[in-house]
C-alpha cells in the first residue's frame, strides 16, 4: 500500500515537473512576433477599416502614396507626381521594377484597375469617398492620369495607405480579392497564412523596391488581453506589443522600448445641434467652457494624451489656445448658461460606447462631474460597441463622447464631416456656407501654406461655434524589446517602419 | 430506451434555442455591415450598402435566412464566417477542443480539491478545519476568475519570465508538453471556481449522508473508518455531487471566456464573443447551436451516471 502511494506521488511529480521542461527556444533575431488584442478580421485592403487589419494589411500591400517620418506625404509606389495648372489633373509617375508578390510586375493599368475597383459602389471602399472627384483615370506608360471634377491638391494624401492599396489587375478580373484568397500585393511582407483568432504569419518580400527586410518572419499574434501583452513582453515570449491603454503603458518598464507617438484620432464630445438642449449655442459654449481638459487627461487618461483643437494633421494642427475658454473657466460657462436662459441648468443625455476604447466610460464620468461644477447634468448612456455604432451614424444621441479617426490631410479629415453634402454631415449636424467655401478654398492648392488659412477659419468657425468639444488626441503606443533597432511609430499607427528595423 | 423517451424534449429545446438566438441577434441594434466598418459605414453610398447587404445576405425577409440557415445547419454545413473567409465548422472544430479540453481539465482540477477539502471540512464538522475548508470555499467563489488570472499571468511572467501561453497555441497534438504548459493555468482558474460548489454540494451531502443508520452499522461491523468513508458515505453521497459536476462542466464550456482571453487561448468563449460583436450571423447562431447540443448530450450523460452511481434510480 505504501509503496503504491510512493509510485503515486512520483507520477504526479514528474508530471508537474515534465510540463515545465522544453520550453521553445526564443525566436530568431530575424523573427519578430507582435501581440495584438485584435485579430485581422478580413483580407480585402479596400473595405479593410479594423485598426488591425489596416496594421497587418498594411505591410502586405503598398499604396501609391506613403507617410513618412514627421508625417510628410511621400512616395510610394509613385515616384514623383505634378498637378495641371487647373489643379484638375494629377498625373503621377510610377516605380519601376516593383513586384507583386505572385511575381509580376506592378504598372499603371494595375493602378487603373485598383482605383477603380474603389471607386465601384459595389466594392463598399471605405475610402472611396477620398477620391470621388475623380471622373476618369488613364494608364500611359508608367504614368498614371487622374482626371477630376474639380481642383483637389489634398487626393495626394488621400492616395494613402491600405484603404488605396495598388492590387494586380489579373486578381481583380479574376475575382480573388478578398475571402479565402491570399493577398497578394506589393508591401515590404508576403502573406503566408492567418489562423483566425491565433496569428498572422508574413515572410520577408525579397524583391521588395526597398530592399528585403532585415526582420524575416513577422507575426501578429492574437493576445486579447492588454495585461497580458504586457506579461508576454516581460516573459520575452514575444518581441512587440500593440498597447492603447494607458494604464498598461504606464506599468512599461526601462526592460522594455516604448514608442510613443501623439495620434491623429482625437477625442470629442460630439454635440446633435439640432437637439434641445445643444440647438442653443450658448449652452454648447458653457459645456465647452466648463471642462478642464487636462483635467481629464490627467485622470482618465493617466497623463497620457494632449489637448486639441479640431485639425490633428501635422501640418495643419490647430491651435488649442485660439478657442473660447481655452482653460477651464466656470464664471464664463455660468455666464453662457444664463445668456441661454438656462441659469439653473441644463440636463443632456450623451451616449458612451463601453468597448469602443480603453478609457471611454472613465472619460465620460470625468466629464459629467466637471459639468456638475456648474449645474449642467450629462447623463450617461452606455452600450457596447456594436450598438454605439448605428446610433452613431443615425445620430440618434443628443451628445456622444467620440474617438474619431484622423488624417494627414484636413481635407479627407473633414469634408465628410462640416460639407453641407459631406457623407457624415448628418451626424455631424452642422454645416455653413462659409465652411463649404473654406473647404473648396482648402482643395485648391497643393501649397501647405496657401492652404493654412482656409484651415485655421475652418478651425476657428468651428471651435467659436463649439459644434463639437475637441477634447484630446491619445498616443499611439508599440512596446517593444530593446532589441529593436530603426524602428519608428507613425501616428497613423502603421507598422511600415518594419521594413528598415532590425532585430540585435 | 429513456434516451427515446427525452427525444421530443430534446429537439423541442434545441428548436427553442434557435429561434431564441436567431432572433435576439437581429433585435440587438447593428448588422454584420457597421459592425465590419464601423463609423465608416457612414461614408457609403446606398448603393454600395445595398450590395454589402446582398453580400452578406441580409437582404433576405428573416424568415428565409431562418430556413436557410437551420436547412444547411441540418445537413450539417455550419455556414461561413465573411470575417475570415473559413467555413464556421472550421473555426469551431479547433475551438471546440480547445474549449473542451480547458472544461474537462478545470472539471477534474475542480473536482479533485472540491471533494478533497469538502470531505477534509466534513469530518468534523464546526471544528477549525471545518472553518478552513469553507473559508477556502468562500474565497473561491469571491475571487473573480479575471482577477486570479491577471494575478497569476502576471506573478509568473514578471517574477518568473514564464508566461507560455504567449507562445503559439498548440494543440495536444502537435507539442502535448507546449499544450499542458498553456492549460495548467487557466485550467488551475477555472477548477478553483469549479471546487468551491462542488466542496460546499460534497460537504453538505456528506454531513446528510454521515447519520444515515447504514452508516453507524458498518461502524459497528468494525469497517475501517477510511473504508467507511470512502466506500460508504462517499458513494452515497455522489447524486448531488455529479449533479453539481454537470452543471459545472457546462458553465465551463460556455462560461470560459474571459480566461480564454487573459491566456489567450483560442476557444469557443471567445469565438462567439468575436462572433457576436462582428454580427456575424452564421457563426453566432451555429457556435451556440453546437453548444446547446453538447450541453443536452452532457445532461444526457448525467443522467446515465445517475444510474450508474445509484441503480434506484430509473
Amino acid at each position: 500500500m505504501k509503496l503504491r502511494k510512493v509510485w503515486t506521488g512520483l507520477a504526479i511529480t514528474a508530471m508537474l515537473g515534465g510540463i515545465f521542461v522544453g520550453q521553445p527556444a526564443r525566436a530568431a533575431d530575424t523573427s519578430l512576433v507582435i501581440g495584438s488584442v485584435l485579430d485581422i478580421d478580413k483580407t480585402d485592403p479596400h473595405t479593410a477599416t479594423n485598426f488591425a487589419t489596416v496594421r497587418g494589411l498594411g505591410l502586405v500591400y503598398g499604396s501609391l502614396i506613403e507617410i513618412g517620418a514627421k508625417n510628410a506625404i511621400k512616395g510610394g509606389l509613385a515616384t514623383s507626381w505634378i498637378f495641371s495648372k487647373d489643379g484638375k489633373t494629377l498625373t503621377l509617375n510610377l516605380r519601376q521594377g516593383v513586384k507583386f508578390h505572385d511575381g509580376s510586375t506592378f504598372d499603371a493599368d494595375d493602378a487603373k484597375a485598383s482605383l477603380e475597383r474603389i471607386l465601384d459602389t459595389k466594392t463598399g471602399a471605405a475610402a472611396r469617398a477620398n477620391i470621388a472627384t475623380i471622373t476618369s483615370i488613364k494608364a500611359d506608360g508608367r504614368k498614371l492620369i487622374l482626371n477630376m471634377s474639380i481642383p483637389n491638391a489634398p487626393i495626394l494624401a488621400a492616395l494613402e495607405g491600405v484603404n488605396m492599396a495598388m492590387l494586380s489587375k489579373a486578381d481583380i478580373d479574376a475575382g480573388k480579392i478578398g475571402g479565402a484568397n491570399k493577398p497578394n500585393g506589393t508591401g515590404p511582407y508576403k502573406w503566408v497564412s492567418w489562423e483566425p483568432t491565433q496569428s498572422l504569419k508574413l515572410t520577408a518580400n525579397s524583391d521588395y523596391f526597398m530592399g528585403e527586410p532585415k526582420i524575416k518572419d513577422v507575426t501578429i499574434r492574437v493576445i486579447p488581453n492588454e495585461a497580458s501583452i504586457l506579461s508576454a513582453l516581460n516573459a520575452g515570449t514575444i518581441g512587440m506589443g500593440i498597447v492603447t491603454d494607458p494604464l498598461i503603458a504606464r506599468q512599461v518598464k526601462s526592460n522594455l522600448k516604448m514608442f510613443k507617438t501623439p495620434a491623429l484620432g482625437y477625442y470629442a464630445l460630439q454635440f446633435n445641434t439640432k437637439v434641445a438642449p445643444l440647438n442653443d449655442k450658448n449652452v454648447r459654449l458653457a459645456i465647452q467652457c466648463a471642462i478642464d481638459r487636462n483635467e481629464l487627461i490627467n485622470t482618465a487618461l493617466l497623463g497620457q494624451g494632449q489637448v486639441t483643437g479640431p485639425i490633428t494633421s501635422p501640418a495643419f494642427r490647430s491651435d488649442p489656445l485660439a478657442r473660447p475658454c481655452p482653460k477651464q473657466d466656470l464664471a464664463k460657462a455660468k455666464e453662457y448658461l444664463a445668456a441661454a436662459g438656462k441659469s439653473s441648468g441644463v440636463t443632456f443625455k450623451t451616449l458612451v460606447t463601453s468597448t469602443g476604447w480603453a478609457t471611454s466610460v472613465a472619460m465620460a464620468q470625468n466629464l459629467k462631474a466637471q459639468l456638475a461644477k456648474v449645474n449642467i447634468t450629462m447623463d450617461l448612456d452606455i452600450v457596447e460597441q456594436a450598438t454605439y455604432v448605428p446610433r452613431w451614424l443615425a445620430a440618434d444621441f443628443t451628445a456622444t463622447l467620440a474617438n474619431n479617426g484622423g488624417r494627414i490631410d484636413p481635407d479627407t479629415m473633414y469634408t465628410r464631416y462640416f460639407t453641407s453634402t459631406g457623407n457624415l454631415n448628418k451626424v455631424a449636424t452642422y454645416s455653413s456656407a462659409t465652411l463649404d467655401a473654406n473647404f473648396i478654398k482648402g482643395k485648391a492648392s497643393g501649397k501647405v501654406a496657401d492652404r493654412k488659412s482656409s484651415y485655421v477659419a475652418i478651425s476657428k468657425e468651428l471651435e467659436d461655434n463649439a459644434v463639437w468639444v475637441w477634447l484630446a488626441t491619445p498616443f499611439e503606443y508599440r512596446v517593444a524589446t530593446k532589441k529593436l533597432r530603426g524602428f519608428s511609430a507613425l501616428a497613423n499607427g502603421s507598422l511600415l517602419q518594419l521594413r528598415s528595423a532590425q532585430l540585435g | 430506451m429513456a434516451f427515446l423517451k427525452r427525444l421530443p424534449s430534446v429537439l423541442t429545446t434545441l428548436f427553442g434555442i434557435s429561434v431564441f438566438v436567431f432572433v435576439v441577434l437581429r433585435v440587438i441594434p447593428g448588422d454584420t455591415i457597421t459592425s465590419s466598418l464601423g463609423i465608416e459605414t457612414g461614408v457609403l453610398t446606398p448603393e454600395q450598402i445595398e450590395s454589402l447587404r446582398k453580400y452578406y445576405g441580409i437582404d433576405q425577409p428573416l424568415i428565409g435566412q431562418y430556413l436557410s440557415w437551420m436547412s444547411s445547419f441540418l445537413s450539417g454545413d455550419l455556414g461561413f464566417s465573411y470575417s475570415t473567409g473559413a467555413p464556421v465548422w472550421d473555426l469551431t472544430k479547433s475551438a471546440l477542443l480547445v474549449t473542451m479540453q480547458l472544461a474537462l481539465f478545470g472539471t477534474l482540477l475542480g473536482v479533485l480539491i472540491g471533494i478533497s477539502i469538502g470531505m477534509f471540512s466534513a469530518r468534523k464538522p464546526g471544528s477549525a478545519r471545518d472553518f478552513l475548508g469553507q473559508f477556502f470555499g468562500l474565497l473561491a467563489l469571491a475571487i473573480p476568475g479575471f482577477v486570479l488570472s491577471t494575478t497569476i499571468v502576471t506573478v509568473m511572467a514578471n517574477k518568473f519570465q514564464y508566461f507560455p501561453n504567449g507562445y503559439e497555441y498548440m494543440t495536444p497534438f502537435e507539442d502535448l508538453s507546449m499544450n499542458l504548459q498553456q492549460m495548467l493555468f487557466p485550467s488551475l482558474v477555472l477548477g478553483i471556481a469549479v471546487a468551491a460548489p462542488i466542496m460546499r454540494t460534497t460537504r453538505s451531502a456528506l454531513l446528510e449522508t454521515v447519520d444515515k443508520d447504514f452508516i453507524r452499522t458498518a461502524y459497528g461491523k468494525g469497517v475501517k473508518p477510511r473504508v467507511v468513508r470512502l466506500k460508504h458515505v462517499l458513494r452515497n453521497s455522489l447524486i448531488p455531487i455529479v449533479t453539481m459536476t454537470g452543471i459545472q462542466f457546462g458553465y465551463l464550456l460556455g462560461g470560459a471566456v474571459i480566461v480564454e482571453k487573459i491566456f489567450a487561448l483560442p476557444g469557443m468563449g471567445r469565438q462567439i464573443l468575436d462572433a457576436i460583436n462582428k454580427r456575424e450571423y452564421a457563426t453566432v447562431q451555429s457556435s451556440i447551436m453546437v453548444f446547446a447540443i453538447l450541453f443536452v448530450t452532457i445532461n444526457l450523460i448525467t443522467d446515465w451516471v445517475y444510474r450508474k452511481v445509484d441503480p434506484r434510480i430509473k
